[in-house]
């Protein structure tokens, strides 16, 4: 297989020329979008070119502390940016979250890095950093998704939470509901995605890994693994943060005692 | 039995009963009385432990109201809610989220006795009016067979010959400790002791 083909800068300004299209459709209908488009296009960049930075430092250092470093800040920032987006308390969730992350990563990694892959060097950045970012960066929209149901229902439906705890008394099956609605909806967008891949998506990483030189057989067997990686994943770390958060969101009658603002648009 | 000694709440500023003192005996039939806002809903829900009395002892068949005889405390009652639109698509699934052993046909036989088809356990609660919805409810935690039966605003969505109906079924309970609150006439004069809040 031949190296990826570079693209170089002027060609990049090209490519950036088709902006041009969607930016005469903002003005063309008036829509206010001009300015966050170029917003988001800088940001990207910007980012992106950190990334690129600081990754090439990562990989050369390879150490495992380092890598396991940034994992970790990943997990931090996932854990920290769903806090945000569903509007709760920081000081109460902040740590479920960021344990559930960091527990599900130890299992995800240790499996796929440690048992499927089997890799001499179990840190090893190529593999250590991107699979641990695919996953918690997927899980964060689902999180989102499945967490605010939790928390929505339980807050503004906490009629059957009580019915269910006075007339049957255990706690766990009042929570039931919430959780089967939660799981339901924060995954289920992950198994329409999963079902339709090669279909309608074609998967980044494979595209990525074919672009880089891999053979499609490999890059496939890749993205089928990342892919379940993924929804174990996702679905570890919804379970983890409610089970966690569950330790201090009620008191030790049951009652439900968190405050939830409105979420983040 | 429960008894109760001097127990006061106040929620904010507002005191809705002061150093209130009752028993109710095993097998009694009990209604908490008096105008809306006056904490009727409030001694319910601190019959099961979701509200602490700011002072006095409240006790339940000897369990004084804590964390340690919580448990042991809601395992002796049944709750029927004033609130009956609950998330659930029918009776039958309501009744699988509370019973662990599903008593379809002891539900079914309340029901019938409650004025309706024994079928309504399974019908759609949103193709049901508030009143059907309402005896579902009662005949699904009556079902359970509790010694503590407690009732909020139980006639709020009945009709006069529903409520009469419902009073049949309570009388026949044998040996069940009924404590509702109501504002409704015809359901308080039905209780064998008021308490006036």
């Amino acid at each position: 297989m031949n190296d990826t083909a570079d693209i170089g800068i002027f060609d990049l300004a090209i490519g950036f020329s088709v902006l041009a299209i969607p930016l005469l459709l903002f003005l063309y209908y008036r829509i206010r979008l001009v300015k966050d488009l170029f917003i988001s296009v800088i940001r990207m960049i910007v980012q992106l070119m950190l990334v690129a930075a600081y990754l090439e430092w990562i990989f050369e250092m390879n150490n495992p502390w380092i890598n396991s470093l940034w994992v970790f800040i990943m997990v931090l920032i996932g854990a920290g940016t769903i806090v945000h987006r569903i509007g709760l308390e920081w000081r109460v969730f902040i740590v479920p979250f960021i344990m559930a992350g960091l527990l599900s990563m130890i299992i995800i990694d240790g499996f796929f890095l440690g048992v499927v892959i089997r890799l001499d060097y179990f840190f090893d950045a190529r593999y250590f950093i991107p699979i641990s970012g695919m996953v918690l960066g997927n899980s964060i929209h689902h999180n989102i998704v499945g967490l605010t149901t939790y928390f929505e229902g339980l807050s503004k439906r906490k009629e059957l939470y009580y019915f269910i705890l006075t007339n049957n008394g255990n706690r766990k099956k009042a929570i039931r509901p919430y959780i089967q609605e939660a799981l339901v909806k924060g995954l289920n967008p992950l198994l329409a995605n999963m079902s339709v891949m090669g279909l309608i998506s074609l998967p980044g990483m494979m595209t990525g890994q074919i672009l880089g030189g891999a053979s499609p057989v490999t890059a496939i067997k890749y993205q089928v693994m990342i892919m379940i990686a993924i929804f174990a994943g996702c679905t570890m770390i919804l379970i983890m943060s409610i089970l966690y958060s569950n330790l201090l969101v009620f008191d030790t009658y049951g009652n439900i005692k968190f405050s939830h603002k409105q979420p983040k648009g | 039995m429960i008894r109760s000694e001097k127990i006061s709440l106040s929620i904010g500023n507002l005191n809705l009963f002061k150093e209130l003192s009752f028993t109710i005996e095993r097998g009694g039939n009990v209604c908490f009385a008096g105008p809306s806002g006056r904490g009727k809903s409030s001694l319910l829900k601190m019959l099961q432990g979701y509200i602490l009395p700011d002072t006095g002892r409240l006790e339940i068949n000897g369990m004084e109201l804590n964390t340690g005889n919580i448990k042991g405390i809601r395992s002796i009652m049944a709750y029927i809610p004033q609130n009956i639109n609950l998330p659930v698509t029918d009776g039958s699934e309501l009744l699988k989220l509370i019973s662990d052993n599903p008593q379809k046909e002891e539900v079914s036989h309340i029901i019938e006795n409650l004025g309706m088809p024994a079928g309504m356990l399974s019908h759609r609660f949103d193709e049901m009016s508030g009143g059907q919805k309402q005896r579902i409810v009662i005949a699904i935690c009556l079902s359970l067979g509790r010694e503590i039966i407690l009732l909020d605003e139980p006639t709020a969505s009945l009709d006069n010959g529903s409520i009469r109906k419902l009073m049949s079924v309570i009388n026949s309970l044998n040996n069940k400790t009924v404590v509702s609150a109501s504002h409704n006439a015809e359901w308080i004069q039905f209780a064998g002791k008021i308490i006036e809040l």
